[in-house]
Parts: C-alpha cells; sequence; structure tokens
C-alpha cells in the first residue's frame, strides 16, 4: 500500500473530467491528461491491465501497468463505492494500438482514496407493503377458487393447472 | 359496414390481457433468485410488490371479464396492442422502487425498452445497479422479444389453438412453422434457449479472455447473450460492449446479434436439415448484401476521414456497429457523445439507414424487415426488366423464403404499407426531436434507434432530455415492435367506441 495516497496528502493539480474528455476528445488526441475518478472495472491482460474509471457519470477505460491496477482495492458496483484514483498519461480518441477504442495511456496511475463496502438495508416500509400485497394476492386467488365451485372454470390460472 | 364495439369485445380483450399480467408476474419472481445468490436482500421486496400488484391485476381482469367466446383477429391485435403496453408498465415497478431510475416515467421508459428489445436507456448508474435489476433488465429483453410474451402467455396459459394462432398475428410473429401453436412456441423456446447457452458460453469465455474473473464473466456472459439474441442491446455496464477493451467479446456480440436476426423459420429449417436454404433464401441474401454495402461505405467514409485508420479499428468500430444496427441489437463500443460529435455525417445517416431496414421478419430483430425489402427490391427490378422487354415480354418474378413464392401485387402492396408507415412516422419522430434543437443527423440516428427497436444512442437519450422526447420515443418503440399497423387497429377499435358507443 505504499502507492496508496490519501488525498488530503497530494496537492492536487487540476484534472480534465470525464466529460471534457468524452466531448473535446480530437482536441485532446494526443496529449497528457489529468483524470480523476472511480474505478468500476479492472481487467487484467498479462503485464498490462484495463482499468475503467468514472467519472461523474462518464466512464473511461486506461490501459496501465499490471502493477499499478493490482493496487486497486474495490471496483465499484451494488456493494461497494470503488477507489479514487487519479491517471496522468497520454489521451487517445480512436487508440491505434487498441482497435480504435477511446483511452488514456497511463504513466502515472495513483490510488488517492480506497473504496469502502455499501451497506443495504431493506427499506421496512417496501418489506411491510410486499408483506401485504403477497397476503392480498394469495387471498385473491383463493378466494376466486371457492368462487369457481358456484361458477364453472372462472378464472384459467392457476386453476387451469391444477 | 364495421361492427359497433360490444362489451363482449371488451371483455374478449381484457379477459386476456389478464394472463399476460400473470406472465409478468411471474417474470418478476424470477430475478429473486438472483437476489438471493448476490445477498441482495434488500431488492427482494421491490420485486415481490410488483409481482404481487400483477398477480392481483390479472385475477380481478380475469374474473370480473371472463368468457368463454374465442377472440377473433380484432381482438387478437387489440390484446397485442395493448399487452406491449400493459406488462412494460407492471414490470417497471421494481425498477421505480429500486431507484434505478429518475421517475416513474422512466422506469416505464426502461420498461418498454426492455420489452421491445430496444435497448435504449434511462437508467442513472447501470454501474452500481443491483445484479438483480440488472437481470430483471435483460430477461425483459429475452422474454419480451426473444420469445415473445404473448406467444408464451396464451400457448401456455389459452383456452384453444385459435386464440393463439390469431395473437401471433397480432404480435407481428405470424410464424406458419409447424401446424401446431403449442408446438410451435415449443419450437421457438427450443430454439431460443439453445442460442441463449451458445451465446451465454461464448460470452464468458470471451469475457474471462478479457481479463474476467469467472463469476462475472458468466453473469455478463448470460445477460449479453440474452440481449444479444433478443437483438435488445442493454448491457451490464455504462460503458456497453466497450468496457471490455476486447475483439473476442465483439467477435461473441457478432455472432449472437446475427443468430437474432435470422428468422425463426430458416433456423427451424437449417437446424431440420435443409442447410442449403440459407444459401438460397431471400432475407439472408439481402442482409448479406446489406451488410456488405453498408459495412464498406461506412469504413470507407470513416477511413477517408482520417477517423479510424487501421484494419483492426474499421472492424471494430465501422463494421462493428453496422451489424449491431442492421440487426436492430445495439450493442455499443464508442460512446454516445463520440456518435454525436465526431461521427461523420454520412456514416451517421447510413446507421441510420441500416436501423430503418432491420433484420429479418420472424425474428427478434426490428425494423421495416429484409423480407420486405426484398420483396420491394425484387419488385423494382421487375418493373425495370418490363420496361426494357418488348411488350409481349412476360416477366414472373418470385423469391425464395422456405420455399418458391410468386411475386404477387397482394405481397408488394403489404411490403409497401407497412415500408410507408415506418417512413412517416420515422420522419414525425425525427421532426420532433429536431424541434426539441438536435440536429438533424443526431434526430434521424435517434429515431431510427427507437422506431426499429435497436438501442444505438448518440447521446439524446439520457434521464435529463424532455418528457416530450421520452413519451415519443416510447411509442415509437411500441410501434416499431408491433409493426405499426397493430397500432392503427387499436386506435380504429377505440375511435369507433366512441363514435358509435359501446353496444350490448
Amino acid at each position: 500500500m505504499a502507492v496508496v495516497l490519501l488525498l488530503f496528502m497530494v496537492p492536487l493539480v487540476s484534472a480534465e473530467t470525464g466529460k471534457e474528455l468524452v466531448e473535446n476528445s480530437v482536441r485532446f488526441d494526443g496529449a497528457t491528461v489529468t483524470l480523476r475518478g472511480e474505478v468500476i472495472g479492472v481487467l487484467m491482460r498479462g503485464d498490462s491491465a484495463w482499468v475503467n474509471v468514472l467519472d461523474n457519470g462518464v466512464p473511461i477505460g486506461v490501459w496501465c501497468r499490471a502493477d499499478d491496477a493490482e493496487n486497486v482495492s474495490f471496483v465499484g458496483d451494488y456493494t461497494h463505492i470503488g477507489d479514487t484514483v487519479e491517471v496522468v498519461g497520454t489521451f487517445h480518441f480512436a487508440c491505434p494500438e487498441h482497435g480504435g477504442d477511446l483511452d488514456i495511456h497511463a504513466e502515472n496511475f495513483t490510488v488517492l482514496r480506497i473504496g469502502t463496502v455499501v451497506e443495504r438495508t431493506p427499506n421496512l416500509l417496501a418489506v411491510l407493503l410486499s408483506a401485504v400485497l403477497v397476503a392480498v394476492a394469495i387471498f385473491t386467488v383463493f378466494w376466486l377458487r371457492r368462487i369457481r365451485g358456484e361458477r364453472s372454470r372462472i378464472v384459467p390460472w392457476p386453476m387451469s393447472w391444477t | 359496414m364495421i361492427p359497433a364495439v360490444t362489451r363482449e369485445d371488451l371483455k374478449i380483450i381484457g379477459y386476456n390481457l389478464g394472463k399476460i399480467c400473470y406472465v409478468t408476474g411471474a417474470v418478476l419472481f424470477l430475478p429473486i433468485i438472483v437476489a438471493v445468490i448476490y445477498s441482495e436482500f434488500d431488492t427482494i421486496p421491490y420485486f415481490l410488490i410488483g409481482s404481487a400488484i400483477a398477480f392481483i391485476l390479472g385475477c380481478i381482469v380475469s374474473h370480473f371479464l371472463y368468457t368463454k367466446k374465442e377472440m377473433e383477429l380484432k381482438h387478437a391485435v387489440c390484446m397485442a396492442a395493448l399487452a406491449w403496453l400493459l406488462a412494460p408498465i407492471l414490470a417497471s415497478v421494481p425498477i421505480l422502487l429500486s431507484n434505478a431510475t429518475a421517475s416513474g416515467l422512466d422506469a416505464c421508459f426502461e420498461s418498454v425498452s426492455g420489452f421491445t428489445g430496444t435497448g435504449l436507456t434511462l437508467t442513472l448508474d447501470i454501474d452500481h445497479l443491483s445484479h438483480s435489476i440488472n437481470f430483471l433488465r435483460h430477461f425483459l429483453q429475452f422474454f419480451g422479444d426473444g420469445i415473445g410474451i404473448i406467444v408464451v402467455s396464451l400457448s401456455i396459459l389459452g383456452k384453444t389453438e385459435m386464440s393463439s394462432v390469431l395473437a401471433f398475428k397480432g404480435e407481428a410473429k405470424d410464424m406458419g412453422m409447424r401446424p401446431s401453436i403449442v408446438r410451435t412456441s415449443r419450437m421457438i423456446i427450443k430454439i431460443a434457449v439453445a442460442f441463449l447457452i451458445i451465446g451465454t458460453i461464448l460470452f464468458t469465455v470471451a469475457g474471462i479472455k478479457a481479463g474476467l474473473d469467472p463469476g462475472t464473466a458468466v453473469f455478463d456472459g448470460l445477460n449479453h447473450s440474452m440481449t444479444g439474441y433478443a437483438t435488445g442491446g442493454f448491457s451490464t455496464h455504462s460503458q456497453n460492449l466497450l468496457y471490455y477493451h476486447s475483439v473476442w467479446v465483439e467477435v461473441a456480440a457478432i455472432v449472437v446479434m446475427v443468430l437474432g436476426a435470422i428468422n425463426f423459420n430458416l433456423h427451424y429449417v437449417v437446424l431440420g436439415g435443409r442447410r442449403r436454404e440459407i444459401l438460397k433464401n431471400i432475407e439472408v441474401r439481402v442482409l448479406l448484401f446489406m451488410l456488405l454495402t453498408f459495412g464498406l461505405l461506412v469504413s470507407a467514409n470513416l477511413l477517408f476521414t482520417n477517423f479510424y485508420t487501421s484494419g483492426e479499428a474499421l472492424f471494430r468500430k465501422g463494421v462493428f456497429h453496422v451489424i449491431s444496427a442492421q440487426t436492430t441489437t445495439g450493442f455499443q463500443t464508442v460512446s454516445p457523445s463520440q456518435f454525436m460529435l465526431m461521427w461523420p455525417v454520412f456514416s451517421m445517416v447510413l446507421l441510420s439507414a441500416a436501423m430503418v431496414i432491420g433484420g429479418s421478419a420472424n425474428s427478434t430483430s426490428g425494423g421495416i424487415k429484409m423480407l420486405r425489402v426484398g420483396v420491394l427490391l425484387k419488385s423494382f427490378w421487375g418493373d425495370v426488366k418490363r420496361a426494357l422487354l418488348p411488350r409481349t415480354a412476360v416477366v414472373r418474378e418470385g423469391f425464395h423464403h422456405i420455399e418458391d413464392t410468386p411475386l404477387t401485387d397482394t405481397v408488394i402492396k403489404g411490403a409497401a404499407v407497412i415500408t410507408i408507415s415506418y417512413l412517416i412516422l420515422f420522419s414525425v419522430g425525427t421532426a420532433i426531436t429536431a424541434v426539441h434543437g438536435y440536429g438533424l443527423e443526431d434526430s434521424m440516428f435517434e429515431t431510427s434507434s427507437a422506431l426499429g427497436n435497436v438501442g444505438l444512442s448518440c447521446g439524446i437519450t439520457s434521464p435529463s432530455m424532455p418528457a416530450m422526447l421520452k413519451v415519443t420515443y416510447m411509442f415509437l418503440m411500441w410501434a416499431g415492435k408491433l409493426e405499426i399497423m397493430a397500432v392503427f387497429v387499436l386506435f380504429g377499435f377505440v375511435i369507433l367506441g366512441l363514435r358509435k358507443g359501446i353496444k350490448k
């Protein structure tokens, strides 16, 4: 974790946003850019790796060394907030090395903040409502089943399966 | 004279819609398994609520509108049109409750996009979406578009064969594949499941090769296989297939997309041993011709504008998106902003044309369909030949689609009516989009994507787009899925009821 630097310890240089990079990708093509964002994917490829970084809803693929990618502790998903990383590297709007992908080839890859686990607790109101509705649904099925005895074949399901 | 709408008509339609409610309720129950596997217990109540509402509604409607009368064609068509509205509304409940979208309208949009196999998305943060909600989005496409919710509903719960045959017509899936509708439905499900398994294996192997862990590779593989075969285009990641940065994933996608875009009848006869049918079939020929023409033109345009210069880039960006557009899938490996801000106008227009034309009839694809395009091209060529030949010469045109079929005026008229209807809706949709301040080529692109049930986006479709546009695209997706005629029949039915009243 030697490479992990806390956000407050690093004097931040101005970074381009993901939106700026994607919307002005021809202008930034070949330039050295800085991108900060949350890691939402790590794909190891031998000595290198793809790290997908999300900045304000705009994701960009970062091609970096496998050693750098291995420093990522958390990848963002439903139960995790991914590590926040800062990438300094060369931007390509159509990378000739990677089949025309829009990407950044990282020269510097720093983990600024380690991600966290997100606790997801059930919504009590939703739990109660679901219990009530399931009970009503079961009651309705059985109620209609009773009526069926009085009128032939009222409801096709689930009676037709019995 | 057209007979007035009767109460019995409404009961027949309503009673059959009850069955759609049951099946939608069952569909909403399935993601609970995924929620348990991934320990996402907080999402379970959302699915239970959605499922229970669907079951209760189904029970009530089936009870109060119970009828023993058989469906006629008008009932089947109206029922199919309404089913494609009702099922998405019910399925939007868990999406809304889980806060996956910003509003109820957005949840409905997502659900309509799912059921119709479109793939345009208004989900707020796909990368942090629960596995269960993500599975639901993908399963809606596989079940709604890949198999056909009405096919399943009526063949399992339907009373008779006749109801199901008529509903097939209403759903724009007039198969004529086998004599028994139940056997046909089973065949469709068998073909879909077989290709789902093949697709999942392909995507999983490609995902592992791309660097995914096996668990994620299987989950992503299953979901992409479902949406690929359904030519839907939803993805488990906001970057869509660009997330993987892998040519192998893109090749797997191409295989699954093309399989999905091929006519069920053709799958059936080829699997039955008539392999030469692939080479003779008019739809396959038109599909190959279109892919080759559009692929070459888009690649040449991207090359000469110095956008992509390597052969690999031209294949992975140019040809891939032509296949994605033509099969009406909507898998994407460039960001929507790149389409809107950087791609050459000519390429955008060509992709729009591919999306409007679409894949094969009786497949999971949308658009005008290859068969109709083939029929119109043959008819056009016949007219040219007639003009060149002596007046006494007799020109007999026909086409081969499973069997040799003569090119009659009725066939040509049917193809022309649908094509013209599509083009009118396309023009109206483009105009409405352009009025909201978007460029003409971007408006054409997004409209053709919605109408053709494709899902490629140049960035217009987003949670922040005007509500009017969201409603317009929902209508286009719905009308496109029903191949337009069912929508006109439903409107005619409603107008008839309003003008003449509802008779006993």
